[in-house]
């Protein structure tokens, strides 16, 4: 929005709060004619310039507006020009979702982890032995003392005093700046073996996978910047209240509209903080006499929700059907314990993409199940919105499903919008209840303008925007109230975004209403994924989870190697920060390391990445799978020809 | 074999579940949609969508820092230096260099060794007293805490005894029955919290602070205060109930206050020791599973303490509102507040002129048994408050709609009946700003007394 000119400033917004309708409009009109104009040139491509092209992208100077829009900032968000770079996450129904595949290492790796947990845990004992008798004052949190019994418990704080200590430098490493496809670490040293760590003063520009960016929307300029820029201008920062005590604002309506729309559900609720969507909204949906089916996996927020609602809990196994269907049979017809009544209801939890193993859920076979068992349906999208599917829908859009077929998709905004933040959606039955009988609807702040309109740019650049001229026919999409018609409505989603969806203040660039913006992003991030996925296999590595997740976790095993892997990654010559996790967010032998992908990133990034693994991987010797192995020049050469696979064989 | 299987296929055929969601009654939809909708900013005197501008005092905005231009001016800053969003959770790259220096303002402006900061206000506290009080610990909780409190007891699983709502001699029994229960079972020496609030959402009512104080290093227990109310609304610059009653806070082991309502950024805190703030940093369950803070917000925050520790005058106008406000409602019949007298957050509740139809059931037997403590075993109290919840609702729902055509947004306080562990009487929750002018104050609370006579003289 360098278009800063239409803008009066924010005094005079005080007092007049409202520009014509039109504004938004007769801006956009004037930007199509600009797009037209530059393209009628043959200045620019269809594709972003900007994106492509370095940063300083000029022309003539009534076009120069358009072109400051495009620009981002190369650390930020990486230019890439070559169309072949570029693929579309789909499910292809030849090659079904397997469950799980994992791959065991060689039995000596397994036997020297556990080899090396238990020595940790021997030294460790042996020091806490010493320690509480010769170094009274360093333990004193963890004794009784003078009345009071000790704060934490030196059982229950063992593993972070005496495992996770040792490689606490991997961890909660502070950072400063854009979250990026760089980002900046504020270097620091510990002068006593990780207790504490102080600053060096140094900083250091590394390469990000560690943040969650998968459409690569962290980002200090742009269109939605500018946007959430404008409306700190109007709004300030705070909402100062609850939903339901006078914290509503128009933009959560507007923000609340357009995601319903996005996730083509009849209506959304949104609340201020992701996990919190999980923990005070599940108490809604059950409560006593009612049964949550949940995977093994689910993440904690979760677990916290269904801890407070009440409802009976059953796990199954990670993402296998059998185990479900044969659990669903037996809790059917066992009805609730002791009493034997049948159960209220069944609701089954499971997340779209989950971010440990970089799996998907098997959503096909689950809407097959459904159907048969007439459970209820809620799928955490936290990872999969905006990441996986041909409109970045998740995995409903992903598999070809109507959204409509699950009964409630709850996500995040923390992960692919760069905002903050969750959703939850459904019918508007539903969704009106959860807004009343939520704990976040009375209780909790409501969401902050800034990041309500970071949703609603992204959310729209992502959709593309319909222009009031045409919009007749493809308006109908807005939501329609007399229920679910599949047919129908299922033609319409995942549609644009009208522009009186949009606050009529936000200014968007063309890219932004063609949604070639958004498309790339999508078509960016699913070329990465599937490159650093099938490469990192190609080299020998054992991964976990789906080719097309954006979430890649390679397996370590031996929990020293994190730690060394870790800082190896953070040294080299062009730093590549990476996050480590094992134990308790693991089973104890797969501890991993994790890269999160994003469209910022470049293919010439993920070649680098790939050739730090090769080189880290031959080190520490990880390259454990079985299969066919490319030298990484290959692998690097013959990127495009990876991606592009039906299946690496 | 086979027969079984087809039982049970038949089962599942037979199965019938209830709905998903039952439809809201016709009340509550009413409720919702009479819910004002602000456009544009919110503040002092915002614009709501039926084109009117009126005075709030529903929004928390105490200090008055909503629209605050300094704070803006930072933001936007950040936003350009940072982006919005934070991308990851604290242990993962998601802790800023903007975090690090919130925490110490906090940390500074209260006087305690270090802070750590969650995401929302709602789900510190449910997430602090279980990251400490496991099963087996004991809990002395007020009856009244909120309802963050109650889902952070219910996920701790520990054993709780209740003393009578802000009634420090209640709590002072309480610890001796337990002390002595303790003594009699010859349990191991566990970990002892007491919990409560500074002002309580529930009723504006304040903690006698030093008292709780005593009573705490005299038996020995370690003191969770939730000041999600008071920091950043009481004390000569909005430092909260330490400030107050001059206890330094680091007598108070876990001070816990939300971003949110004082500061009007985003989020809460618990500020502490520096083991009590290391310890959430694995153990808090919504601060490590959760992304952390958008670095604008906690700019926002550290803008806010800034300003507080610079201009006392807003508290002290805060302060003034209160009490031009207080002086016009304290003397209405129909009205009964609850809150302290220095409380910005007021509480009204309706008095109608003959409670006693209300008590079919015959009360002598309340009074014969009243004096003797509560139950501490039990939430309720033994001489429960009579009210009739639907019919004082809909009163203030009356009110708050009468007010609102006066130009005065209120809000009744929105409960979840049913889920609240006690009953909660039906109150309008004003929350004055030191926004205001005290002329604007005493013409809305003059609004107030007006509806409120009306709407109770209307329904004789």
């Amino acid at each position: 929005m360098a278009i800063k000119s239409a803008s009066p400033t924010p005094s005079i917004f005080k007092k007049k709060s409202y520009p014509a309708m039109n504004t938004a409009a007769s801006y956009l009109s004037a930007v199509s004619e600009a797009d037209a104009r530059a393209r009628a040139h043959g200045g620019t491509p269809n594709s972003t310039p900007a994106l492509s092209l370095s940063s300083s992208v000029t022309t003539s100077s009534e076009d120069t507006v358009l072109h400051e829009i495009f620009t981002t900032v190369h650390t930020e968000f990486g230019h890439c020009g070559n169309e072949d770079y570029r693929y579309t996450s789909h499910y292809n129904p030849a090659h079904p979702v397997k469950g799980v595949t994992e791959q065991d290492p060689p039995y000596y790796i397994l036997l020297t982890t556990y080899i090396s947990y238990i020595l940790v845990i021997i030294f460790g004992h042996i020091r806490d032995f010493f320690g509480k008798r010769f170094k009274h004052s360093s333990y004193r949190h963890l004794l009784a003392h003078d009345g009071y019994a000790a704060l934490n418990s030196d059982f229950d704080s063992f593993y972070t005093r005496r495992l996770k200590l040792r490689i606490d430098d991997c961890f909660s490493h502070p950072v400063t700046g854009v979250p990026g496809r760089t980002i900046v670490l504020l270097d620091r040293y510990s002068p006593n073996y990780n207790k504490t760590f102080l600053p060096t003063g140094t900083r250091t520009r590394a390469m990000n996978l560690s943040s969650y960016n998968y459409l690569g929307f962290a980002q200090g300029k742009g269109a939605c910047t500018e946007a959430v820029v404008e409306s700190v201008n109007r709004y300030g920062v705070s909402a100062c209240g609850s939903r339901l005590e006078g914290g509503t604002l128009d933009l959560h309506m507007q923000a609340e509209s357009l995601v319903a729309r996005f996730i083509g559900m009849e209506d959304a609720l949104i609340s201020s903080m992701g996990f919190a969507t999980n923990s005070t909204i599940i108490p809604a949906l059950v409560s006593k006499g009612c049964l949550v089916i949940s995977d093994e996996l689910n993440h904690a927020s979760i677990r916290f929700g269904v801890r407070l609602s009440g409802a009976n809990v059953r796990v199954f196994k990670h993402n296998d059907m059998q185990a479900l269907e044969s659990l669903l049979r037996e809790v059917i017809s066992q009805g609730q314990p002791k009493t034997h009544r049948p159960w209220k209801k069944i609701l089954l939890i499971v997340e779209g993409l989950y971010s440990m193993e970089g799996t998907l859920v098997a959503l096909p076979q689950i809407i097959e199940l459904k159907k048969k068992y007439k459970f209820y349906l809620f799928i955490d999208e936290a990872h999969s919105i905006g990441a996986l599917g041909p409109h970045g829908r998740g995995v409903c859009d992903y598999y070809g499903i109507n959204p409509r077929s699950v009964d409630i998709l709850m996500g995040t905004f923390t992960k692919s919008f760069g905002a903050a933040g969750g959703y939850i959606s459904g019918n508007k039955v539903l969704v009106d209840r959860l807004r009343v009988y939520g704990h976040t609807g009375p209780y909790a702040e409501a969401m902050s303008p800034p990041i309500l309109t970071q949703i609603i740019a992204s959310m729209a650049s992502i959709m593309g925007i319909t222009l009031p001229e045409k919009s007749s026919s493809s308006r109908s999409l807005i939501r329609n109230t007399e229920g679910p018609i599949p047919g129908v409505e299922y033609e319409q989603y995942p549609g644009k975004a009208p522009v009186s969806a949009l606050p009529p203040w936000m200014l968007t660039p063309s890219t932004m209403v063609d949604g070639s913006e958004g498309l790339t992003r999508l078509r960016r991030l699913a070329f990465n994924t599937r490159y650093l996925n099938r490469g990192l296999r190609k080299l020998g590595f054992i991964t976990y989870g789906h080719d097309d997740s954006p979430i890649v976790p390679l397996l370590l095993f031996n929990p020293g190697k994190m730690a060394v892997f870790s800082r190896l990654m953070r040294t080299r010559a062009t730093p590549i920060v990476i996050v480590v996790v094992a134990y308790p967010a693991t089973p104890l032998v797969t501890s991993r390391v994790r890269f999160c992908l994003s469209a910022s990133h470049t293919k010439e990034d993920i070649d680098t990445l790939l050739a730090a693994c090769d080189e880290i991987g031959d080190l520490l010797d990880l390259k454990q799978a079985a299969g066919e192995r490319w030298p990484l020049h290959e692998i690097i050469t013959r990127a495009v020809e990876l991606v592009n696979m039906e299946e690496v064989p | 074999m086979k027969g079984h299987l087809q039982e049970i296929d038949e089962l599942v055929d037979e199965w019938v579940p209830e709905p998903l969601a039952a439809p809201l009654t016709p009340r509550e939809q009413a409720d919702l949609a009479a819910i004002p909708v602000i456009i544009g900013p919110t503040g002092p005197k915002p614009k709501l969508a039926s084109g009117k501008t009126v005075v709030n005092l529903a929004t928390y905005n105490f200090t008055g820092l909503a629209g605050n231009e300094t704070i803006k001016e930072r933001v936007i800053d950040t936003v350009r230096k940072y982006g919005l969003g934070s991308c990851g959770p604290p242990g993962f790259y998601g802790t800023q260099d903007v975090h690090i220096q919130l925490e110490q303002d906090i940390a500074d402006f209260l006087g305690t060794e270090a802070s750590i900061i969650y995401a929302q206000a709602f789900s510190t506290i449910s997430s602090v007293i279980p990251a400490f009080c496991k099963r087996g610990d004991i809990i002395v909780a007020d009856r009244g805490v909120n309802f963050a409190i109650q889902k952070g007891l219910q996920i701790s699983r520990c054993t709780i005894r209740w003393f009578d709502h802000n009634d420090m001699k209640s709590l002072e029994q309480v610890l001796q029955s337990t002390e002595k229960e303790w003594r009699k079972k010859k349990g191991p020496l566990t970990r002892r919290f007491i919990v409560t609030e500074g002002v309580f959402d529930h009723d504006g009512a304040m903690s006698d602070l030093p008292k709780l104080v005593e009573l705490k290093l005299k038996y020995k227990y370690r003191l969770i205060l939730d000041e999600s109310v008071s920091f950043g609304s009481v004390g000569r610059t909005g430092r909260g109930l330490t400030e107050l009653y001059n206890v330094p806070a680091s007598q108070v082991d876990m001070l816990v206050g939300s971003l949110a309502n004082g500061l009007t950024a985003c989020g809460g805190f618990c500020a502490g020791s520096h083991i009590v703030v290391n310890h959430q940093r694995i153990n808090g369950t919504a601060f490590v599973f959760s992304a952390a803070m958008p670095p604008s917000l906690a700019v926002a925050a550290s803008e806010g303490i800034n300003i507080l520790r610079s201009t006392p005058s807003i508290l002290s106008t805060l302060q003034d509102n209160v009490r031009a406000v207080r002086a016009v409602l304290d003397k209405v019949d129909c009205i009964t507040i609850p809150s302290h007298p220095a409380s910005p957050m007021i509480h009204l509740n309706v008095r109608l002129p003959s409670p006693t139809h209300l008590l079919p059931v015959a009360s002598p037997s309340l009074a014969s048994s009243s004096g003797k403590p509560s139950n501490p075993l039990s939430v309720h109290p033994r001489d429960p408050e009579v009210f009739d919840v639907e019919l004082e609702e809909r009163l203030l729902q009356d009110i708050v709609e009468e007010a609102l055509v006066q130009g005065v947004m209120l809000t009744r306080s929105k409960r979840l009946r049913g889920q609240e562990l006690t009953e909660v009487r039906p109150s309008i929750r004003l929350n004055l700003t030191a926004a205001l002018t005290r002329k604007d104050c005493e013409k809305a609370a003059a609004v107030i007394k007006a509806a409120f006579i009306k709407v109770v003289s209307k329904r004789k």
